[in-house]
């Protein structure tokens, strides 16, 4: 009995790890190689804060050397042991962060855990060396301590299934969706008006909370924190079960966690002392074959026992939505036909001024001195051949790459300079050329993802009023929904968008765009790739938009879209403006016509 | 334990620190070599060189001590391993992987999955006790207080013509087209180079400098299962320290690495080694992200 529910406290430590670990790796796209560290930073944490206090002149039965604790009670000691492996983790990982690339991080981690490990085993008098800090007092409980794994093993269930709750539901949440989003396309989420460095840092903390958490249940457990338990191994032990068990899939990293841990007693029994190198080979091998054969892991992202809620949502939302796609909805405020709202309009007002715009590459100038205006309520388009330099315009409006020189005035007010997320919140979006959409989320969040002001995505409201978040995240669905039927995709909004054709991705980006609120809405070449039919519809959308009062610049390629949509052509070349008019006047210029078609 | 060693240091003890500096730069400047090759060409995060390190250790010392082949030509049986190793490696998983659209986050936790299997494995075969490279005790030679062995001149003059080769070999065919490869595979590919040769290249190269590091230490230390975590990390930090791409300078970063190390023990023990470069990485991340010889970007 004794011995099986040490085993079973084993595995829950395990799974406490790797579920939190999950929120990184699976729904941040984030690899954390530290997890053991924190996971010994807890351990340590409560054994110095419980063990008691040193009297002077009087040996304290330590048999490490430390001279003693401060004597704490235990959950008190439980929470500061949370506290301060999800501070340090938070501090170390703001550099790496900050950073899209993910590779920043695992070097950090992987520092971080062997110096942690290292520091451990040779901090003698605090941390008691190589043979650990010991004896740690028990953990208590209604002021009985909890000696027997059989009693251990209540408390540990209940810390396991809380965390179960919490990763699931936090996964599941707003804010779990933008943890997502920068999985799946980080600049994207910067491009709707959100700060990504943040959630990632939070959720970092949050990992290294929980594992602080378990940590400080083992060191109580067992009495004893020692190096070894909280090295290399065990973090990528936790990044195993991750992996096999399913990114994004909480219940995949408890059925990964039950089976990688019963290898220990499986391996004891068979092989003795060497149970430890084989397991190695075991969980390394494993990870190799799922990363080669079944990347997805064992219960993939989106199946699972707990799709069934998923499902019912879907359900809902399916019967919510009109079937037909062409039953799109008008844009609010949009005037019957965009002739007549032009016309009513009165003296043109500049929106957004882009003067002596520059950027160079090497020794290529891919935009030189590139002034034009955006007025409100027109569609402007930029046009040139290949390489004139129309998305890299639009990289440096959005100050998506640094300009070598140039302003940009939005209202009157300077943006130079301002974060992309910070333009979007301002009320300039931009789309991309190649969508970036989230491949592996539903064209509902998607465009849910866009919606500014989402208090919901605060983990901290989401954990103290949950019966706000629901009522908001209702709200957000809704407008989500609204959205897409504006580009005539409600009917599809639970389909992954990686399942959708490219035509209806290009029009979930648009959906996207307009989530934002945004009133300066850049496109990039939003009816590439689509076909025909889509193209008119298309069309409809933007010159919708524009009667609804957006000013709207787009890059395009075809002369026949540009000349049906917009009022005002810049013409660029070789990085320069040439001209700018109307498409007439400069489709009538020879000189332009040469070098746009290339005659 | 102190944390702080014999306080006020002697000229003699500085010098001595200079000394070792040269010797684990030019050491830790060939770790950073062996990574940079390989991932500035394939952007792969290569963590199975660890295993590869472990591997060519010990299948040099154990062809000699166990097999009683003679030592140099153990030696040269220990690196055509690893380069076997890391070839393979990148062949039946890697390129596999990149084919069926795998990320990199993918590829690196199939190679960190190999990085935990192999010396796991090699523990159960060998044992986890230190393994001596059966070569006998260097020439001792003493220049005023400074005192410095065999081995320490054959790590600075072997890590440095490695280093020199492989810089010169930027000129050849096969570095130019490593070079185009890793600015733009697509284009590369264009223009008739064939990314999977260059990547098998670069593995190759790659493999063979790391081979020939293991080696190197294990002249002066005890081989372990585990001894070829802290060597890779260090040659990644050093290719992240030069600047993501940067191969001229991933050796300099290295050997500056090292100095820093050998002269932090003026003030700090040994055991503090991995924290002085957790630190130094912690800071220039902070202070110069776009590596610490790059000029900022424009």
């Amino acid at each position: 009995m004794e011995y099986y529910a040490d085993i079973a406290i084993q595995i829950m430590f395990l799974m406490m790890l790797a579920l939190s670990l999950n929120l990184l790796v699976g729904y941040t796209g984030e690899t954390s190689m530290a997890q053991a560290a924190f996971y010994g930073i807890g351990a340590y944490t409560v054994g110095l804060l419980t063990m008691p206090v040193a009297v002077a002149g009087l040996e304290i039965a330590t048999s490490s050397g430390v001279a003693g604790g401060a004597g704490w009670p235990f959950w008190p000691a439980v929470l500061i042991s949370i506290l301060v492996s999800a501070a340090v983790a938070s501090a170390i990982s703001i550099p790496a962060l900050s950073r899209v690339r993910g590779e920043f991080l695992i070097l950090m981690t992987l520092a971080f855990q062997l110096v942690t490990t290292q520091l451990m085993g040779s901090l003698t008098s605090i941390t008691g060396g190589t043979f650990g800090l010991t004896p740690i007092p028990p953990m208590t409980l209604f002021g009985q301590s909890l000696i027997k794994p059989s009693q251990v093993v209540i408390v540990v269930g209940i810390a396991t299934v809380l965390t179960f709750v919490f990763c699931y539901r936090l996964g599941e949440s707003p804010f779990g969706r933008v943890l997502k989003g920068i999985r799946e396309q980080e600049t994207a989420v910067r491009a709707v008006g959100k700060g990504t460095v943040l959630p990632k840092v939070i959720v970092f903390g949050v990992a290294a909370g929980v594992a602080g958490l378990a940590g400080a249940l083992n060191a109580s457990y067992y009495q004893v924190a020692a190096p070894q338990s909280f090295n290399l191994d065990v973090s990528i032990l936790a990044i195993a079960v991750v992996i096999l068990g399913g990114v994004a899939n909480p219940v995949g990293t408890v059925v990964a966690a039950i089976l990688l841990g019963l290898l220990n007693p499986v391996l004891d029994a068979l092989v003795g002392a060497e149970a430890s190198a084989w397991r190695g080979v075991i969980y390394g091998l494993a990870l190799v074959l799922v990363m080669r054969y079944r990347p997805q892991g064992l219960i993939p992202e989106h199946q699972g026992p707990l799709r069934f809620l998923r499902r019912r949502r879907r359900r809902n939302a399916a019967e919510s939505a009109a079937p037909a796609r062409s039953e799109r909805d008008r844009v609010p405020g949009a005037a019957p036909t965009a002739t007549d709202a032009a016309a009513s309009r009165p003296a043109p007002e500049v929106v957004l001024s882009v003067e002596g715009m520059s950027k160079s590459f090497g020794g290529i100038k891919a935009v030189s001195d590139a002034t034009f205006d955006l007025t409100r309520g027109q569609i402007t388009a930029l046009v040139g051949p290949n390489g004139a330099g129309k998305t890299t315009l639009f990289n440096l409006i959005t100050n998506a790459i640094t300009p070598d020189q140039g302003a940009v005035t939005l209202n009157g007010t300077s943006i130079t300079g301002l974060s992309i997320s910070e333009i979007a919140r301002r009320g300039m979006a931009r789309s991309f050329q190649d969508g970036r959409l989230f491949e592996r989320l539903s064209a509902l969040d998607n465009v849910a993802m866009a919606i500014p002001d989402q208090r919901a995505e605060n983990p901290f409201i989401l954990t103290v009023r949950p019966l706000y978040v629901q009522k908001r995240e209702r709200a957000v669905r809704q407008s989500a929904l609204e959205c897409l039927q504006l580009v005539g995709m409600h009917a599809d909004a639970e389909t992954l968008v990686a399942d959708l054709s490219y035509g209806d991705q290009k029009l979930v980006a648009i959906a996207r765009l307009i989530a934002t609120g945004a009133d300066v809405l850049l496109l990039d070449e939003p009816t590439s790739g689509v076909d025909p039919s889509a193209v008119e519809h298309v069309i409809d959308v933007i010159s919708d938009l524009r009667a609804a009062g957006k000013t709207i610049c787009l890059v395009e390629h075809s002369v026949h879209m540009v000349e049906r949509l917009a009022d005002r052509a810049v013409f660029l070349d070789q990085g320069r403006v040439l001209a700018m008019g109307s498409m007439k006047e400069l489709m009538a210029r020879q000189d332009l016509k040469e070098i746009y078609f290339g005659a | 334990m102190h944390l702080i060693s014999a306080a006020g240091a002697s000229p003699s003890l500085v010098l001595q620190l200079v000394v070792s500096g040269v010797v684990l730069g030019s050491f830790y400047a060939l770790l950073g070599m062996s990574v940079s090759v390989i991932y500035s060409t394939t952007k792969v995060f290569h963590f199975a060189h660890a295993f590869v390190y472990t591997a060519a250790a010990y299948v040099a010392l154990g062809t000699a001590s166990v097999l009683g082949v003679p030592i140099v030509l153990a030696i040269v049986i220990g690196l055509i391993a690893a380069v076997v190793l890391g070839v393979t490696i990148e062949l039946v998983v890697y390129r596999s992987m990149r084919r069926s659209g795998a990320s990199s986050l993918g590829i690196f936790l199939a190679s960190l999955g190999i990085s935990i299997a192999g010396p796991n494995l090699i523990q159960i075969i060998f044992g986890p006790d230190g393994r001596n490279l059966p070569v006998g005790n260097p020439a001792l030679y003493t220049v005023g207080t400074v005192t410095f062995t065999t081995w320490d001149i054959v790590t600075v003059v072997v890590s440095w013509a490695l280093i020199g080769g492989v810089l010169a070999m930027r000129r050849s065919r096969w570095g130019l087209a490593s070079i185009a490869v890793s600015a733009n595979r697509e284009l590369s590919a264009a223009v008739g180079i064939s990314p999977q040769k260059i990547y098998v290249y670069a593995f190759a190269v790659g493999s063979l400098l790391i081979g020939s590091a293991a080696i190197l230490f294990t002249l002066n230390q005890a081989a372990t299962p585990n001894m070829g975590l802290q060597p890779v990390l260090f040659g990644f930090i050093a290719t992240f320290l030069a600047g993501v791409g940067n191969q001229k300078t991933a050796p300099l970063a290295g050997f500056v690495l090292g100095m820093v190390v050998s002269l932090s023990g003026i003030w700090l023990s040994q055991t503090f080694q991995t924290a002085v470069i957790f630190g130094l990485l912690f800071v220039a991340l902070i202070v110069r992200p776009q590596g610490i010889f790059r000029k900022a970007a424009v």
